[in-house]
C-alpha cells in the first residue's frame, strides 16, 4: 500500500523535475546529492578525524589572503553561492538556482533559505551583495579583486534573490562565485577595525564545519555546525589539522595511527607507507601543473625559435619521474583533470615530441650556432624542482643549451613573477576546473589579463575573450583547442605533468574523495568506522 | 653592586634598543613582504596598494621603526599580520615550550656530562676515560637533526610508539607532557652531556696538575675533600659560563628540534614568521630572544661572585 506522504513527496518532485525541464534553456537548479562528494549510504556519525598537513595555512581569511593552503581549509567553513564539481560544472550552493538575460550580462540568482553563519544570523541577499561587493571593490585588498573585474554591479533583488551584472558575458561567473574568494559572511563585518585578523580565531561562514581553535605552530580544530542547512551532513563532530613541519614525523605519526588522514606529495615518502598494515594509499586526478615557463623578456626567449627548440629538447615524462617518482601524468596544454573535457590530445599539438636535431637547428636559426648558456630559477622548498632541474639540465645539453641553477626564495620568486621578470623559471601553479579560469588571467595581454610571460599574443587573447563569453560547450570545446594549439606552437611555457593528489587513510577512515583541486571538501562527507 | 647593577642595566637598555633596529631593518631587508605573500601569484595593484596601505608598509621605515619602538615601550608587541593574536601572547606560549626543553635539556645535560667528565678527568688515560672521551666524540660530532631523526624512527620501528602529536603544557597532563618531551629531551641532552663531560673532563685534569692541588694531597688532605674543595670549586666559574653560553646555544638552536618533533616552541614560530613575512612577530620574537641573552649573561656574571667571593663587580 502506498503511502500518501510518500505521493505527495512524489508529486513535488516531479512537479519540480517538470519545471527544470520546461526552464533549462535559461535556468539552473541545485542538485544537493552532488555537493562535497558522494553521501554515504550508512555512515556513522561522531567522532574526531586527525588530518597531518606538512603546510599550515598562513590564515584563514578568506576574503584577503590568497595561499592555496588557506583555501584548502577555509572551503569547511565559508560557502560560495556556487560550488565547483571536479567535472567543472558550477552546482548551486548558497543559490538554489538561477537565470541568465538573453543579452549574457545579468545573472539572477535565487538564495537557498533557512541557512545560517555560524553567527546565527539567517543568510539574505543583503549578506550576498555586501560580501561580492567588497570583495571586488580593490580598495579592499582582496586578491580576489582581479576575479570579479568583470562584475559592474551586485544589487539586491528581495531578500532571497540578488543580480550580478557584467560589462561583458561570461560564462565562468558561477565559478567564480565558487569557494575560492567567493566567501558569503554576513554583511557589515569588515566594518570592525579588527575583523580580517578576528577571522583566525571565530567563522563566520555557513559551511559544514565552525573554527573551534587555530594555534600557529600546532594545529586547527573545526567543530560540526550544529545549524548546517544540509540535513545529516557532515558526519563528523570534529576535524582536528595536525601541522607537521617535517615529512619524517608525518609518516611515523601515520604509522603509528596518531594521523588518521594525510596527503602526501613527495614519492619516497608514499613507498615508505605503502606495506604499513591498516594504511590505504589512493592516487586522485589533480588540476595542478607543474611548468616550465619561459619569459619573453630575459634576452634569448623573446626569440620564437629559441622557446621551440627548448620545448623539443624537453622529455617531460622523464622529468617527471625524477621529480615525483612517476606519481602524476605527463601533458600538453591542459591539466590532468580537464584533459578528457577541455584538452586537446597531444598527438595533434606541436613541439610536443622530443626532437634533438630539430631542436639544434632552431637553435642555429636563431642565431646560436653553439648553443647558448641560460638561467633557470627554481623555488627553494619545492622538492620537485631540484631533480627536475638536474634533469632538465641534462636534457637541453643535448641540445647545446647550458644551463645554470639558481634557487631562490618563494618571496623573491613572486616578487620577480608580479613583475614580469621571471625569466626562465618552473612554476607551481593550479586551478579551478575552467580553461577560462585556467588561462585567461595568465596569458591575455594587458590590461584585462596579467601576460606574466610577456607574450603579447593577440590572437591567443581574442580566443580568451570569445572563449570566455561563450556559453554553448562545443563552441567553447572548439575555441579553446585552438588557443591551446597556439599556446603549444609558441611556447610561452611548457606544461609539464600533473602531479597526482595522493592520499593516506587508516582504515577506519570512510568516504573520502579528493578534489582535484586539492582543497578539503571531501571531509564534509567523511566519517569514521568504528 | 647597585651601582654595578644599574650600569648593566643601562647598557641593556642601550644594545636593546640597538638590536632592535638592527632586527627591524634586517627583517625589512630580506626579499617580497605579507602583501606578496598574501596575494600570492596573481595580485592587483591596487589590491596591494590597499593591503600595504593596512599594514602601514606604506609609510617610510623609519617612521615604522618608532611606532613599533613606541609600542614596544608602551608594553604592547602588536598583533600577528598573518594570524591575528596578539604577538606577546604567542612569543609567551612558543617560549615556555622552548624554556621548558632548554631548562630541561640542561639539567639532563648537567647530570649526565658532569659526573662523566669528572670521572674522566679522575681516571685520565685509563679506559674509562677513553670509553667516557668516546662518548663525548660522538656526541660532539653527531648532527641534533640526526639523533633526534634515529631517536623518532628507531623507538617507532622498535616500540611502535611516537610521541603524541600536540603539545600539552605540564599543568593540564606531566605524563603527557614528558611523553611529548622525551625524545627532543633526549637527542639534545645527549649531546649537551658530551660537550660538558668534555668541557669538565679538561678542566678536572688541569686542576689534577696544579701546585696547590699537589700540596694539598702531598699535606694528607682526603682526595673527597681536594676534589670537592679545591678543585670542582675552581672550575665551578668556567662551569658556569660555560652553562650561559650552552642555554643560549639551546634556546636559539631548538628550531631544529622544534622542527623535528612538531613542539610549537620559539624557534619554530620564528622561523614560520620569515616565511610568511610575519614581521610583528619576527621582530618580538627576535628581541625576547636578544633580552633573554641579555639576562643570562648578567645572572652568569653574578653568579661568579656567589661562587667566589673574591670576585669584585664593577
Amino acid at each position: 500500500m502506498l503511502d500518501a506522504t510518500w505521493l505527495k513527496r512524489l508529486g513535488r518532485r516531479m512537479a519540480a523535475s517538470l519545471f527544470c525541464l520546461a526552464t533549462f534553456a535559461g535556468s539552473y537548479a541545485a542538485h544537493a546529492q552532488d555537493l562535497y562528494g558522494p553521501l554515504a549510504k550508512s555512515p556513522r556519525t561522531g567522532g574526531t578525524l586527525t588530518m597531518g598537513s606538512l603546510l599550515e595555512p598562513p590564515g584563514l581569511d578568506p576574503f584577503h589572503q590568497g595561499a592555496d593552503a588557506r583555501i584548502r581549509v577555509t572551503v569547511l567553513m565559508y560557502q560560495g553561492l556556487f560550488y565547483e564539481s571536479p567535472n567543472g560544472d558550477a552546482t548551486p550552493l548558497l543559490a538554489e538556482s538561477y537565470t541568465l538575460s538573453p543579452n549574457k550580462l545579468d545573472y539572477t540568482i535565487k538564495l537557498r533559505k533557512g541557512v545560517k553563519f555560524h553567527t546565527g544570523q539567517t543568510m539574505t541577499a543583503k549578506d550576498v551583495a555586501y560580501s561580492y561587493n567588497h570583495i571586488r571593490d580593490p580598495k579592499n585588498g582582496s586578491p580576489g579583486a582581479g576575479d570579479f573585474g568583470m562584475v559592474t554591479a551586485v544589487t539586491v533583488v528581495d531578500d532571497h534573490t540578488v543580480k550580478i551584472t557584467l560589462s561583458e558575458p561570461n560564462v565562468t561567473l558561477p565559478l567564480t562565485l565558487g569557494n575560492k574568494y567567493g566567501a558569503v559572511i554576513p554583511a557589515g563585518y569588515f566594518d570592525a577595525p579588527d575583523a580580517k585578523t578576528k577571522l583566525n580565531q571565530v567563522s563566520v561562514g555557513t559551511g559544514p564545519f565552525k573554527l573551534a581553535e587555530f594555534k600557529p605552530n600546532s594545529n586547527l580544530l573545526l567543530a560540526r555546525n550544529a545549524d548546517y542547512w544540509e540535513k545529516g551532513a557532515p558526519y563528523l563532530d570534529q576535524i582536528n589539522f595536525i601541522f607537521l613541519p617535517n615529512s619524517a614525523s608525518m609518516l611515523v605519526a601515520l604509522t603509528n595511527k596518531r594521523v588518521d588522514l594525510a596527503a602526501l606529495t613527495r614519492p619516497q615518502d608514499v613507498r615508505q607507507v605503502e606495506r604499513v598494515p591498516g594504511l590505504k594509499i589512493e592516487r586522485w586526478p589533480s588540476l595542478n601543473q607543474k611548468a616550465l615557463d619561459l619569459g619573453s623578456e630575459y634576452g634569448p626567449l623573446s626569440n620564437v625559435g629559441v622557446r621551440q627548440a627548448i620545448a623539443l629538447a624537453v622529455d617531460k615524462d622523464e622529468i617527471m619521474r625524477a621529480s615525483i617518482g612517476g606519481f602524476g601524468q605527463t601533458i600538453g596544454t591542459m591539466v590532468a583533470a580537464m584533459q578528457d573535457r577541455w584538452g586537446v590530445p597531444v598527438t595533434d599539438l606541436p613541439n610536443q615530441k622530443l626532437d634533438i636535431v630539430k631542436a639544434k637547428k632552431l637553435l642555429a636559426d636563431a642565431g646560436h650556432p653553439n648553443g647558448l648558456d641560460l638561467n633557470l630559477t627554481t623555488i627553494i622548498g619545492y622538492d620537485w624542482m631540484d631533480p627536475a632541474a638536474v634533469t632538465l639540465r641534462e636534457q637541453l645539453a643535448k641540445a647545446g643549451i647550458r644551463l645554470n641553477i639558481q634557487r631562490i626564495d618563494l618571496g623573491v620568486w613572486i616578487k620577480n613573477f608580479q613583475s614580469k621578470q621571471m625569466g626562465l623559471t618552473f612554476n607551481d601553479w593550479a586551478t579551478q576546473p575552467d580553461p577560462s579560469l585556467l588561462f585567461y588571467r595568465h596569458f591575455h595581454m594587458t590590461p584585462k589579463g596579467a601576460d606574466f610571460r610577456n607574450w603579447k599574443n593577440e590572437a591567443a587573447s581574442k580566443l580568451l575573450g570569445d572563449g570566455r563569453a561563450e556559453s554553448d560547450p562545443a563552441k567553447r570545446k572548439e575555441i579553446y583547442a585552438r588557443f591551446q594549439k597556439e599556446l603549444a606552437t609558441t611556447v610561452p611555457t611548457i606544461m609539464l605533468f600533473s602531479a597526482d593528489h595522493v592520499t593516506v587513510r587508516s582504515d577506519k577512515v570512510q568516504n573520502y574523495v579528493q578534489h582535484p583541486t586539492g582543497w578539503f571538501y571531501g571531509l564534509a562527507r567523511t566519517y569514521l568506522a568504528q | 653592586m647597585a651601582l654595578y647593577l644599574v650600569k648593566r642595566l643601562a647598557a641593556a637598555a642601550v644594545t636593546a634598543i640597538l638590536a632592535s633596529l638592527i632586527v627591524f631593518v634586517l627583517v625589512r631587508s630580506v626579499p617580497g613582504d605579507v602583501v606578496a605573500q598574501m596575494l600570492g601569484q596573481t595580485s592587483d595593484p591596487t589590491a596591494e596598494r590597499a593591503l600595504r596601505e593596512f599594514f602601514g608598509l606604506d609609510r617610510p621605515m623609519y617612521r615604522q621603526y618608532l611606532n613599533w619602538l613606541s609600542s614596544v615601550l608602551a608594553g604592547d608587541l602588536g598583533v600577528s599580520w598573518t594570524r591575528g593574536h596578539p604577538v606577546w601572547q604567542m612569543i609567551r606560549d612558543a617560549l615556555f615550550v622552548t624554556l621548558q626543553v632548554g631548562f630541561m635539556t640542561l639539567l639532563v645535560g648537567t647530570l649526565v656530562g658532569v659526573p662523566l667528565g669528572v670521572i674522566a678527568g679522575i681516571y685520565e688515560g685509563r679506559w674509562l676515560d677513553r670509553f667516557i672521551q668516546s662518548f663525548n666524540l660522538i656526541g660532539l660530532a653527531a648532527p641534533v637533526f640526526w639523533v633526534g631523526l634515529m631517536l623518532l624512527v628507531g623507538v617507532s620501528s622498535l616500540f611502535g610508539w611516537s610521541p603524541p602529536l600536540l603539545y600539552v603544557p605540564p599543568s593540564q597532563s606531566l605524563s603527557e607532557n614528558l611523553a611529548i618531551l622525551a625524545l627532543p629531551i633526549v637527542s639534545l641532552g645527549l649531546l649537551q652531556a658530551a660537550a660538558y663531560s668534555q668541557f669538565v673532563r679538561q678542566n678536572v685534569v688541569s686542576a689534577f696538575h696544579q701546585d696547590y692541588v699537589r700540596t694539598a694531597i702531598a699535606k694528607g688532605v682526603p682526595t673527597r675533600i681536594v676534589f670537592f674543595r679545591h678543585i670542582l670549586r675552581n672550575i665551578g666559574i668556567p662551569l658556569v659560563t660555560f652553562m650561559g653560553l650552552i642555554l643560549i646555544q639551546i634556546l636559539g638552536g631548538t628550531v631544529i628540534i622544534e622542527s623535528l618533533f612538531a613542539l610549537p616552541g620559539l624557534g619554530r614560530l620564528l622561523l614560520s614568521s620569515i616565511e610568511a613575512r610575519d614581521y610583528p612577530v619576527l621582530q618580538g620574537g627576535l628581541l625576547v630572544v636578544v633580552l633573554i641573552a641579555m639576562t643570562v649573561n648578567l645572572a652568569v656574571d653574578l653568579l661568579y661572585r656567589v661562587i667566589d667571593p673574591r670576585v669584585r663587580l664593577t
